[in-house]
């Protein structure tokens, strides 16, 4: 409840944030980290609490986006409609490659190039249909209003993504806490023996990888409506994937606030190398990736493990604890 | 955050020294020498990819850039604002979106008087309709896609044609050079980039190239980045069209015309609409026979202005290649500060409306007198360039040759 407790005040002291930032760049960085957080919450669903390392989460995000992006361009229907289709669209995609992956045992590498393999077909199945604009892709007109989903303010757009990302966060704390949580981590530890245990590693991994397709899905149809604007490679592109299992890696797999201490972490890193040394084409992202490796060389576990370690408040050896934490 | 410099990776006395600008300064930007009063320096943000896949042609656009902005403060500065000096604010946008978007939400803050972005068309839409929520004035240099000017935008404008009116100019022109020839084109394949830019294009092409009697066989797409063209290669080499279309960026259609080569291709004519290398003399002299003979139909500069030699014999003096990014970006910096100059002050709803009114006198490109039609230089256009001997030569419109067309290329 400690955890509750803590999430529950921690997203409040944000949902007041734009009240005393009036900066639009820094209600930008902060909309940016937990659109990061999100990408990353829902891909440590399954990455992180069911073992199951997928390299394709763009296939999920790239679905929501041109949902919610196609729903609107196309066909003339209210993103608020669109948001929701776009959630189960997501979810749709990832019912159908979960089940054609954990039906036949896939895991490790062979679910990991699965998954991005289903990513990639539908990048250039994108590039390739009309009604998705193919290779020229999607551009939603710009007319800011509420009933859009278009605001004017970026506060707005905060206070939107901010329910969305304490919905993912508020589900991984239930999963923490729950008998299926306690399912999918035992299955990511040994298959095996959870299964003699009397759990169903199939219905326990397809629940994990509908709620990570799902908030992923979200995650892109956010994008779509706060840049209006999509192509093949935006919404498909490796670099979503990249990023969904960076921030997660970075900030600690399988606990509730990894994915937040990561895309926090990486944020301020990549402003902070584009600042220091942004005259200097390419620089920054070497200093990044230099970072990045020390990072991952000497925080193992991410930064929740380092925090914890730090504090002290978990020994190293309580795992179990850790992950939850 | 971004940086700020004043002239760009070159002090002005090297500048000076090196092109002997100071003499050039009058003429060649129209901006008259002043003695320089002690105004407030006047911040211009450049956002461009200068890291990423498309880094070659995003610094080019970012020195470009820096050339004018080098050229109006040697000059004299903004003469209406006391000869106030122009800064650069820099950013790069890494070629992707949303980061372009958010260095330009920056620089909004920052208090720039406007904003020279973003090369490609998907990193413009983003930046511009990102400018848009500041009114922020936004000049798009090289971005060709027409949706970035058809969204109504009021601090959006675009003094370079847009790929509708140069896929419109490349067909015409491709027609009256067919019907010139001895031995027309009957049949065309397109090999195209994937992204807005290519896709747009190859679309609008199939649609127009069977009005003027040539048929297309095939339409092949490639990713970005493409690294091997054999397998593309192989299949214009069994289909045998007559007349080739390739529309990529640089490092694909470099690899792909030294691939046409190694297979030796026989094919009429090469002929590029919008061509990432073909207009562009690092290709023309690092690959002279791949690149031999070559058309295209893309931007480029008057090659009987004085001014326009002038800017590029200073370019090559800097140890610039002169490509179009360089002298779109350098018109496009051009453009808001004629604007600012005129508005007389920094106010954006004021310099978009003097940049809605503009009539810059761009005589150093092939256009025709400028006009803005929401946004858009109507007078834009872009011409036909054809290597040939190791050079580019315009070969179309007449009023702009300097050589005449070799077609078919093959005899």
């Amino acid at each position: 409840m400690r955890q509750l407790a803590l999430l529950v005040a921690l997203f409040a002291a944000l949902a007041v944030a734009p009240i005393f930032i009036h900066s639009a760049v820094w209600m930008n960085l902060i909309i940016m980290v937990l659109y990061a957080a999100l990408l990353g919450q829902a891909w440590n669903i399954l990455g992180g609490y069911g073992g199951q390392f997928s390299f394709g989460h763009a296939a999920f995000f790239g679905t929501g986006a041109y949902t919610i992006a196609v729903l609107q361009v196309q066909l003339g229907i209210n993103p608020w409609v669109g948001l929701v289709a776009g959630g189960m669209l997501a979810m749709l995609v990832a019912a159908f490659i979960g089940f054609s992956t954990f039906r036949y045992g896939l895991k490790g590498s062979y679910f990991a190039l699965i998954t991005l393999a289903f990513a990639e077909v539908l990048r250039i199945l994108s590039n390739s249909v009309p009604f998705t604009g193919a290779g020229v892709g999607l551009l939603i007109e710009l007319n800011p209003s509420a009933a859009n989903m278009q605001f004017v303010d970026k506060a707005s757009y905060f206070w939107l993504l901010l329910a969305i990302t304490f919905i993912a966060f508020l589900t991984v704390w239930w999963i923490g806490n729950s008998r299926f949580g306690a399912q999918l981590m035992a299955v990511r530890d040994n298959e095996d023996a959870a299964r003699a245990l009397g759990v169903d590693p199939f219905k326990v991994k397809m629940s994990a990888i509908l709620l990570s397709g799902l908030f992923s899905g979200l995650a892109g149809c956010f994008y779509a409506q706060y840049f209006l604007y999509l192509d093949p490679s935006i919404a498909y592109g490796s670099s979503v994937s990249v990023e969904s299992l960076l921030v997660p890696i970075v900030g600690g797999l399988g606990t509730l606030f990894g994915p937040l201490f990561g895309a926090i972490a990486l944020h301020t890193l990549s402003e902070v190398t584009r600042s220091v040394i942004g005259d200097l084409p390419g620089a920054s992202l070497v200093l990044y990736g230099i970072l990045l490796v020390l990072v991952i060389l000497f925080s193992p576990r991410g930064l929740s493990g380092l925090i914890n370690s730090l504090t002290g408040r978990v020994p190293a050896s309580k795992k179990k604890e850790e992950n939850n934490g | 955050m971004t940086d700020t410099m004043k002239s760009g990776g070159l002090g002005r006395r090297q500048f000076l020294k090196n092109s002997g600008v100071a003499a050039l300064g009058l003429g060649v930007t129209g901006f008259p020498s002043v003695l320089r009063a002690q105004a407030a320096p006047v911040k211009i943000g450049l956002v461009h990819p200068v890291s990423g896949f498309i880094a070659f042609s995003g610094s080019q656009c970012r020195e470009g850039a820096l050339m004018a902005i080098a050229d109006i403060n040697a000059a004299g500065g903004i003469k209406s604002l006391g000869g106030a000096q122009v800064e650069a604010v820099l950013a790069d946008s890494q070629g992707k979106p949303e980061i372009g978007a958010s260095e330009v939400g920056k620089m909004a803050e920052e208090g720039v008087a406007g904003i020279v972005a973003g090369y490609s068309s998907a990193i413009s839409l983003a930046t511009s309709q990102e400018a848009a929520k500041t009114n922020t004035p936004h000049v798009v240099d090289v971005g060709v896609s027409d949706s970035i000017m058809s969204r109504g935008l009021e601090n959006t404008f675009r003094f370079g044609p847009g790929y509708g009116n140069i896929a419109n100019f490349a067909v015409d022109n491709l027609n009256a050079i067919n019907q010139a020839s001895s031995s027309p084109a009957k049949t065309a394949m397109i090999i195209h980039e994937e992204s807005v830019f290519g896709t747009g294009t190859a679309n609008l092409l199939s649609e127009r190239l069977p009005s003027i009697g040539i048929d297309v066989v095939d339409v092949i797409k490639h990713a970005n980045p493409t690294r091997d063209f054999t397998n593309i290669v192989l299949q214009l080499k069994s289909k045998q069209p007559d007349l080739i279309i390739p529309a990529n960026y640089y490092n694909e259609y470099v690899l792909l015309a030294r691939t046409m080569r190694q297979q030796r291709i026989e094919a009429k004519g090469i002929y590029s609409v919008l061509g990432g290398a073909a207009s562009n003399y690092k290709f023309v002299n690092e690959f002279p026979e791949a690149a031999d003979l070559i058309m295209d139909c893309n931007h480029w500069f008057n090659p009987k202005s004085e001014v326009a030699m002038q800017r590029k014999t200073a370019a090559e003096a800097k140890g610039l290649i002169y490509t179009y990014e360089v002298f779109l970006a350098y018109n496009a910096v051009l453009g808001l500060v004629d604007a600012i100059e005129r508005a007389g002050t920094t106010d954006k709803a004021a310099v978009n409306e003097a940049l809605a009114g503009s009539n810059l006198d761009m005589s150093y490109m092939p256009y025709a007198a400028t006009k803005m039609e929401n946004g858009q230089n109507m007078g834009a256009a872009p011409v036909n360039t054809q290597v040939q001997n190791g050079d580019i030569e315009v070969i179309f419109p007449s009023e702009f040759a300097s050589a005449e067309t070799v077609f078919p290329m093959n005899g």
